[in-house]
């Protein structure tokens, strides 16, 4: 037995290739994203496509997994850091880092088997999750915020676990028309969220474990669905949102429908037919139910 | 895939096995083509022909509600049987045969869109994609299942 398998035995002997294929794509590498790649290059997976237009910068240094005060002076591609985060990790990874906005990397986002969702604006989020709908992809998104009240400040987050054909983030109301369109009117701009490396860090976890619960599960009684963590961060708890249990009960109707899959725009004059590869997907209708943890 | 599975695997009155259909669609990715299934539609109880010489024969009622689906929905039909065996599954020389005939019918409703078949083992699947126009399928090279649990998989 590898030290490898010794330390992740008790995900199945099978654990390493399925990790080495997984096909992770996170958007977003800031505080939260470069947690996550950092923790998916440790556990074993070596494809990655990573996405974030931005360069680093003193501002962000304070919660960046990876960043350098060089990469400060230098203002590296936040995307270059976590490639060579993996790369340091894992040199046999595979990453493509994508210097762009993440929807200039569409191709390369549907083929994940996951993508992560590191984004401050409700807009992104909410285009993420049509985007993993389309193309059946799960997708896990985190995010936290620090709001000043009168006492202080309180530290808050969440994970959102949006499985196709299950319950999406407006059916748990985290997604909603009025917060939607207040970004519209700003023209998207979320504003820069309070940021730090702690709350970041467990969301990331939370977010990382989630994806290997799926691709892995090692306990039978535990059945994943779509589910909202929320994460209070004045007190140090994560706990699965009660809006969960609230609508167990209830089938998404923001994604439903048979032409819902897929690119509406393609047709089979895109592929040159010889060369092409093709993939299967399969929604399995189980994944309606919401998660029983 | 829990629903399908239960279906292929019902007892029918004469037929040997049970076949459907399973809609598509489409989508390109950095490295080819995704098929993206979501709906299984079974073959009716009666639309299933006696023949003891194959596993299950099925009418032109069945072809017409599929290219129904094709037609309505904008999707591309993919027919889907089972053979009961561990690993990856291979098509008989029968199987190859009827998807010659049939597969093509469904290019009289979607002729831009490509078809296929898949067959479905206890633990793994294979498939073949037709396009439009073009008479050699293209093998399915990898797999996933999207549900509350997540497979992935290359084909040999």
């Amino acid at each position: 037995m590898t030290n490898f398998q010794a330390r992740q035995s008790f995900l199945g002997q099978e654990s390493r290739e399925i990790l080495r294929n997984g096909h992770v794509g996170i958007v977003g590498l800031g505080g939260g994203g470069s947690h996550v790649a950092q923790q998916l290059a440790h556990i074993g997976v070596e494809n990655f496509v990573l996405c974030d237009p931005d360069s680093y910068e003193d501002k962000n240094h304070n919660r960046t997994v990876g960043g350098t005060t060089a990469d400060v002076d230098a203002k590296t591609a936040k995307v270059r850091i976590a490639q060579r985060l993996i790369g340091d990790i894992n040199p046999k990874a595979s990453v493509s880092a994508v210097k762009h906005r993440w929807q200039n990397a569409l191709p390369f986002l549907r083929g994940c088997h996951a993508i992560f969702g590191c984004v401050d604006s409700y807009t992104e989020r909410d285009q993420l999750e049509r985007l993993s709908r389309r193309f059946l992809i799960p997708y896990i998104d985190i995010g936290m915020d620090v709001s000043k009240v009168e006492s202080g400040h309180v530290v808050h987050g969440q994970v959102v676990l949006s499985l196709p054909g299950s319950l999406c983030m407006h059916c748990f109301n985290f997604l909603r028309p009025d917060l939607l369109e207040l970004e519209a009117r700003e023209y998207g701009q979320a504003g820069g969220r309070p940021q730090v490396i702690w709350p970041n860090g467990i969301l990331a976890s939370t977010a990382v474990g989630l994806f290997v619960q799926l691709i892995l599960p090692w306990h039978g009684d535990v059945r994943l669905g779509s589910a909202v963590y929320d994460y209070d961060g004045n007190r140090h708890t994560m706990i699965l949102s009660p809006r969960v249990s609230a609508l167990s009960s209830v089938v998404c109707s923001h994604f439903c429908g048979l032409e819902g899959e897929g690119d509406p725009f393609w047709n089979a004059g895109d592929v040159v037919t010889p060369t092409v590869q093709a993939g299967v997907k399969i929604l399995h209708p189980d994944a309606s139910a919401t998660s029983s943890i | 895939m829990r629903r399908m599975r239960g279906d292929l695997f019902r007892p029918h009155g004469h037929a040997a096995e049970r076949v459907g259909f399973i809609s598509c669609g489409f989508g390109v990715s950095d490295d080819g083509l995704l098929i993206l299934g979501r709906d299984y539609h079974p073959v009716e109880d009666e639309h299933y022909e006696l023949d003891p010489m194959v596993g299950a024969r099925f009418g032109s009622a069945a072809i017409r509600s599929a290219l129904q689906i094709a037609l309505s929905n904008g999707v591309g039909i993919f027919h889907i049987h089972c053979h009961e065996h561990r690993g990856e599954p291979r098509p008989s020389r029968v199987d190859w045969t009827e998807w010659a005939k049939f597969v093509p019918n469904f290019w009289h409703a979607r002729p831009e869109l490509p078809h296929g078949a898949l067959v479905l083992s206890t633990d793994r699947m294979s498939g073949w994609c037709w396009f439009p126009g073009q008479n050699d399928p293209i093998k399915i090279s990898r797999f996933t299942i999207v549900g509350q649990r997540l497979t992935y998989w290359e084909a040999v």
